[in-house]
């Protein structure tokens, strides 16, 4: 089940994406209104097994700049299992959603020796909508 | 031995500056959720580092030993999972006591959750909670 070389690749690159976050951090610690774009955006998961869910939890809120506040659990039906992130250098939503969903990928390819189906339309769509509409 | 005591002083004063760096953010940051957030630098790289300067100090002062180095890998781990579990408790609780959120922070799909694009009119997983409420 377990690849135990790609867990490996997946925690070496955490912790490049760990020293990048803190350098953003660093920055915008010099930066005029650095910490003035917070955003909690909604993250329906892939994830489906516990320990896939709190691994990902665990490895967003161990990346500096976002931080996971609060989980949905999903029912088996319609509605994934749904987490509500809390990030703070992002440029968009969509740009947010991007990164998160690059990180579920690794983590389940490494989990699950083979890639999950790609994010559904719908969701990005969503996100991308609303900022739109909120900018217009 | 000089190359060493470099070593030491880099991972001791670059975690104690990352240290510095996060209190100074958490001044700067504007809630309580962005205070919780910019703490992770200090706790997810700046505690292993100075927990590895430490270990590399008393690898030169006292020698190799099994126990030690068991001990400086379980210390590790712990800053690791720990700081990630505590952060997420406490985000956790910080939202469902209800803390308010920075003015600025859009979108906030905690108050208005995401409609997916092609079905309109169904809403998706709401949090088990409200945290307004």
């Amino acid at each position: 089940m377990i690849d135990p070389l790609r867990l490996l690749g997946y925690f070496l690159w955490i912790f490049k994406e760990i020293v990048s976050g803190t350098l953003s951090m660093t920055t915008a610690l010099f930066t005029p209104r650095g910490y003035s774009r917070p955003m909690i955006v909604q993250v329906p998961l892939r994830c489906t097994t516990d320990l896939e869910i709190t691994m990902f939890a665990s490895s967003i809120t161990i990346t500096p700049g976002t931080l996971v506040v609060a989980i949905a659990a999903g029912d088996e039906a319609d509605d994934p299992p749904t987490l509500f992130v809390h990030v703070l250098f992002a440029d968009s939503e969509a740009d947010a959603l991007d990164g998160l969903y690059d990180m579920e990928t690794r983590l389940l390819t490494a989990m699950r020796r083979r890639p999950p189906k790609p994010v559904a339309d719908a969701i990005l769509r969503g996100a991308q909508g609303t900022q739109e509409g909120e900018t217009a | 031995m000089l190359i060493v005591d470099v070593l030491i002083a880099v991972f001791v004063l670059t975690g104690a500056l990352l240290m510095v760096t996060s209190a100074l953010a958490m001044f700067r940051a504007k809630d309580a959720l962005s205070r919780i957030n910019v703490f992770s630098p200090a706790t997810g790289l700046g505690m292993p580092l100075v927990l590895l300067g430490c270990y590399i100090y008393t690898l030169q002062h006292e020698g190799f030993s099994v126990y030690r180095l068991l001990i400086a890998i379980v210390g590790f781990l712990s800053f690791i999972i720990v700081s990630s579990i505590a952060s997420n408790t406490l985000s956790r609780s910080t939202v469902l006591a209800g803390s308010p959120v920075h003015r600025y922070t859009r979108p906030n799909r905690l108050v208005e959750p995401l409609r997916l694009a092609d079905d309109g009119d169904e809403t998706p997983a709401t949090p088990e909670t409200d945290p307004q409420g």
